[in-house]
């Protein structure tokens, strides 16, 4: 256990926290967050309470909480995928371009603890952001429709996302020399992260098999964005229609919807219609495509049927940031034994040698 | 205490050191001497498993620096050439840090800061932010970092580059009172005549090519085998050089400065028969001194030599 608390708890963490609470980046960092954030929510509001004047009820009031808290979520994420990168992104190619990291190589510290202080003290202030944000996220409950569970969840999904864009972070400071690069491929990441899978889903989405019974899922790597669970929690609802082909391969349809006619035998069914009400998509020998639509906030079918989009996206953030900690880990030390490095290494002697 | 045995290191096309072998023993304090680009730093960054040589093996205290980084590092302190300075951090701060990160217990950090800072002079500036020191201090205070888990060994690189003069002094006696205390130092200087005051040993790097390493006055006496006399004399100079260029141990005299410099060849006995010439044919010499090029000059010669 004593090692353990060791590994975990290192004097980097403490040197990185007194340097970081020391300058005036920090509360500045904090307040510009809770101003954005706060102003968001208060416009979001002040704009509800305007509408709300004239008839109010309390259904109403229930979209109004969900409304809220989805683009109060949405807003936080996007304000963490721009600092998170930019908080870790120089951990260690600062240190580098300051000439400290041999001082810190030739100490007790083992490489990974002087990755995971640098990690541990950036995402401590990404934590702290996320305390930060919780009274005006309790402006939801003013108005209700939002249950305690789908905090938790969204906080939670926020969170992890957080972290996987703190590791890449680490990960581009390690392998980059500077800083720059680093930060500019940090960025990079996080925009593949947040919507570069999202548009992955538009450019190929799922191909609906005509003979399923559950509804078509959006493809699997659409789910390594944090969007898409933050969205089925925030509205609790499922996703239908999007990052699906239907007939003419445009996965997104956008001003369309389901056109529904009843047929001879009394039983209703639906086909996707584009912006002018046109059927784009039509079953094998011409009957009209029905496909299941799913429900609740479940993913429907593919690799990830019967989870909810928040643990699919929880899954695979975790495994990219267990990956990327252990390439951090292999290519931080001084002298790194790779294998293959060692075999270059060999046949570089042997140069040498003659 | 450390022990380098055939040493090399290439990168890509070019050998920064090649087949370097030299041996230092406890409680010494080897000078590395070398121009820019001799291969100095490479080996003191080898020596302090940073960086991994191509071929050969170093040993620090017993422990291969290849295989036993981890056992390296707790027998050496390391001052590279340059301050790497963490803002907003005071001086025992720093030092605080480094003890931490040496895992050294809480308990005896304060104290081992406060010594340190104590033995290089910082204790006025104790809660003084680093990146305030001077140069000189900032130099101090990162010796005192390489001390903080008491190692056996220091390899310090360029300690004296960039101090004025009496930061020079300073540090000088700070590294004589570390000797004191039972350290075995390499130090890698370009200032040659602190270097001869200092050390008891020197190796002489160049190209990547060990040229000449062992105590100092052997490499000295070895490298400078022609030596020089500094002789003034009352009346003409005229008659002294007519006396002294038929001697059989005097290789070439020159007028220097108003006084006359004669290289022979020989040992001090060939300098007391050069004077005994001298009074003999009645010249009048008022000085007669032996000009010893030391460090500096079997430096030169050292490094003039083949040098790629």
């Amino acid at each position: 256990m004593n090692r353990v608390a060791i590994a975990l708890w290192n004097p980097i963490v403490a040197k990185e926290y007194r340097s970081r609470m020391r300058t005036w980046r920090s509360p500045l960092a904090m307040t510009v967050y809770i101003l954005l954030l706060g102003g968001l929510g208060w416009a979001i509001f002040s704009g509800m309470s305007s509408a709300a004047r004239n008839s109010f009820n309390g259904a109403q009031a229930a979209n109004y909480g969900q409304s809220l808290f989805l683009w109060l979520v949405l807003f936080q994420m996007v304000l963490l995928a721009f600092i998170t990168p930019a908080l870790t992104a120089g951990a260690i190619s600062s240190e580098r371009e300051r000439q400290t990291i041999d001082l810190l190589f030739v100490t007790k510290l083992p490489s990974f603890s002087i990755l995971w202080g640098k990690l541990l003290a950036s995402m401590s202030f990404v934590l702290l952001l996320l305390l930060l944000s919780v009274p005006i996220f309790s402006l939801v409950f003013l108005f209700g429709g939002i249950e305690l569970d789908q905090v938790a969840a969204a906080f939670l999904v926020t969170s992890i996302a957080a972290l996987t864009l703190g590791i890449i972070g680490i990960a581009c400071s390690t392998a980059f020399r500077r800083t720059l690069p680093a930060t500019v491929s940090a960025y990079g990441a996080a925009f593949i992260l947040l919507a570069g899978s999202l548009l992955f889903g538009l450019l190929f989405p799922t191909d609906p098999d005509p003979n399923a019974t559950t509804a078509p899922a959006p493809p699997a790597v659409t789910y390594l964005s944090p969007l898409l669970p933050l969205i089925t929690i925030g509205t609790n609802g499922p996703i239908n229609g999007y990052f699906v082909r239907y007939g003419n391969g445009i996965g997104l349809v956008q001003g369309g919807g389901m056109a529904c006619s009843s047929g001879p035998n009394g039983v209703q069914s639906c086909y996707p219609v584009g912006p002018n009400g046109a059927v784009i998509g039509k079953g094998i020998l011409g009957r009209p495509y029905n496909p299941p639509q799913a429900s609740g906030t479940t993913i429907p079918s593919g690799l990830f049927s019967g989870w909810q989009y928040w643990q699919a996206t929880v899954i695979l953030e975790s495994l990219i940031c267990v990956v990327a900690l252990i390439l951090s880990a292999l290519l931080l030390p001084p002298i790194r034994h790779l294998p293959w490095r060692r075999r270059a290494r060999t046949g570089t002697a042997g140069v040498t040698d003659r | 205490m450390i022990t380098v045995e055939g040493l090399t290191k290439v990168y890509g096309h070019r050998t920064a050191l090649d087949d370097v072998s030299f041996e230092v023993p406890t409680g010494e304090i080897f000078g590395f001497v070398g121009p820019n680009g001799a291969g100095k730093t490479t080996t003191l960054r080898i020596l302090a498993a940073l960086l991994e040589p191509t071929s050969g093996r170093a040993f620090v205290d017993g422990a291969d620096v290849s295989q036993q980084p981890d056992r390296v590092h707790e027998r050496l302190g390391y001052m590279p050439d340059f301050f790497g300075v963490y803002d907003q951090l005071t001086a025992f701060e720093y030092l605080d840090f480094y003890a931490a990160c040496y895992r050294q217990p809480k308990a005896r950090r304060k104290k081992i800061a406060d010594d340190l800072l104590e033995l290089v002079g910082l204790s006025d500036r104790r809660d003084q932010s680093v990146d305030t020191l001077s140069r000189g201090l900032k130099q101090r205070l990162c010796l005192a970092r390489a001390l903080v888990h008491d190692p056996a060994v220091l390899l310090l690189d360029e300690p004296a580059s960039g101090l004025d003069p009496r930061a020079r002094v300073e540090m000088r006696e700070i590294l004589k009172e570390l000797q004191k205390m039972g350290k075995t130092i390499m130090i890698s200087s370009h200032i040659l005549p602190e270097l001869t005051e200092l050390c008891t040993m020197v190796g002489i790097i160049d190209h990547g090519r060990m040229r000449a390493t062992g105590p100092v006055d052997e490499v000295i006496q070895r490298l400078t085998s022609g030596r020089r006399l500094r002789i003034s004399v009352l009346g003409h100079k005229e008659e002294a050089v007519a006396v002294l260029k038929p001697l059989p141990a005097v290789q070439a005299v020159s007028l220097v400065n108003g006084a006359i410099e004669a290289q022979y060849e020989g040992d001090d006995a060939a300098a007391a028969g050069i004077l005994q010439a001298l009074t003999a044919a009645g010249v009048k010499v008022s000085a007669f001194n032996q000009l010893d090029g030391g460090l500096e000059d079997a430096f030169m010669r050292a490094t003039s030599e083949d040098g790629g």
